[in-house]
């Protein structure tokens, strides 16, 4: 194989406009990027409340969340299946194959790193910060929202993590989308199929794609902190 | 005599076996500054913040302003009167007068009347040179002086402060204890935990001394346990 000529394809596909390649890369952000906002905002209000209350079993979820940090995305891609395929609980809603399904596969992945994330980085706030907002009497709307700002580049690397677990993977997609072309084939499912093709060009073309959209994410995280650090 | 701004009685607080507070009565009254002196681990801070409920204790009964109120589920009213400012005052990101305007907004001020107040009470902490400083990069008597004018701005009847003039240099001190001296007025009180003997001795300062949890005999203070 010719790696010079198979970049340099894989370039032009990206520069050409290729359609393909782009309805791809498409729907891969489209996906995880709605499936960050259906998730981020629950998942940080449940991160910042674990961190904070206090009643039996706390510790417990708090546990269970942590070890889901590590569930293997095609476990979760499996029992969605179940769920969604025909004979399943939410059979009927004919999720199955769709971008939807791929949707709710990635809230799954994403919940327990944003909860995860935010836990800790409530937990590391100094103690005085709530305590000065409750003194100063705001209401338990407000502590939070001031205790969150105050941690924000924790809370931003929790969403930073959680996008880059979920815009990289394949068991779930592949599982619950189908990999179809123009539906629900998005980068890491087409790079597996075009590997197994041996058309490797549109598969550099791609993994450039998705290596880009990781540092994107990580500039934009350093930035921030950098930013921060600097006030 | 009026009746006292806060009667508190049977404050008690112990982690396992050791006592932390012990007090059968405390009364402070509008109008007056308290001084509470102790060696550290005495109480002194722990006994303001049950006070301004950041803390929880065994409490018998509470009065404030003559109502019967329970420390423990400190209602919204009550945390409108008292407010508690820590040993090193923790100022949020931004500025100066967003920190100051903070509660003001908690309590939903209009724009107009809150950027008012804010301008007044920098310049009654004497900040106005500082304003474009990010808050967290004050020194630690600007940060103290910045947290007295955020929590005057509020006009609490109770101010619980934490030995405000710990660990200032000379300058910052003198400049501290001028607005401390200037919070009371006859409509407040100002409880203060410190070791500074220049703060203890101020006339009409009551001195409240703790000892192992308990407040000695002073002067419109309570008898130990």
């Amino acid at each position: 194989m010719d790696w010079l000529a198979t970049t340099r394809e894989a370039f032009a596909l990206l520069f050409s406009g290729d359609a393909e390649l782009w309805q791809i890369i498409y729907i891969s952000l489209r996906v995880s990027v709605l499936a960050m906002l259906i998730a981020a905002p629950p998942a940080i209000a449940l991160g910042y409340f674990l961190a904070t209350a206090s009643f039996p079993g706390r510790r417990a979820i708090i546990i269970v969340t942590q070890g889901l940090l590590a569930s293997p995305t095609v476990v979760i891609g499996l029992i969605l299946y179940l769920l969604l395929s025909r004979q399943g609980i939410f059979g009927s809603l004919k999720l199955l194959f769709t971008q939807e399904a791929m949707i709710i596969g990635q809230v799954l992945i994403a919940l327990p790193v944003l909860v995860a994330f935010t836990i800790s980085a409530v937990q590391g706030a100094d103690a005085r910060v709530r305590e000065t907002a409750i003194s100063l009497g705001a209401s338990r709307a407000g502590v939070a929202w001031t205790t969150l700002l105050e941690v924000r580049f924790g809370v931003m690397a929790a969403v930073f993590n959680a996008f880059g677990r979920i815009v990289s993977e394949i068991g779930c997609s592949l599982m619950v989308g189908g990999n179809i072309a123009g539906v629900t084939r998005n980068i890491p499912t087409a790079i597996a199929l075009e590997t197994s093709k041996g058309e490797f060009a549109q598969g550099i073309a791609l993994g450039f794609v998705l290596l880009l959209v990781a540092l994107a994410v990580n500039f934009a995280l350093a930035f921030a902190q950098g930013e921060g650090g600097t006030r | 005599m009026s009746a006292p701004l806060l009667s508190v009685e049977g404050i008690r607080k112990s982690y396992g076996a050791r006592s932390i507070l012990d007090i059968d009565r405390l009364e402070l009254l509008a109008g007056e500054s308290y001084v509470l002196t102790g060696e550290n681990g005495s109480g002194k801070t722990t006994l303001l913040r049950v006070l301004s409920g950041l803390e929880g204790a065994e409490i018998a009964s509470c009065r404030f302003e003559g109502k019967a109120v329970d420390l423990g589920s400190y209602p919204a009213w009550l945390r409108e009167k008292v407010i508690y400012v820590h040993q090193h005052p923790y100022l949020f990101r931004g500025s100066i007068a967003d920190n100051i305007a903070y509660g003001l907004k908690a309590r939903g001020m209009r724009d107009v009347e809150r950027e008012a107040l804010v301008r007044q009470a920098i310049a009654w902490a004497g900040v106005e040179a500082l304003l474009d400083v990010p808050a967290q990069r004050l020194s630690g008597g600007e940060k103290q002086r910045v947290a007295l004018a955020r929590a005057r701005v509020l006009h609490p009847r109770l101010f619980l402060l934490d030995e405000p003039t710990a660990n200032l240099d000379a300058e910052s001190r003198q400049q501290t204890m001028r607005l401390v001296r200037d919070l009371c007025d006859a409509d407040s009180a100002v409880v203060l935990a410190c070791h500074d003997r220049e703060i203890i001795e101020l006339p009409h300062m009551h001195r409240l001394h703790m000892e192992k949890g308990c407040i000695g005999v002073m002067p419109r203070a309570s008898a130990c346990a």
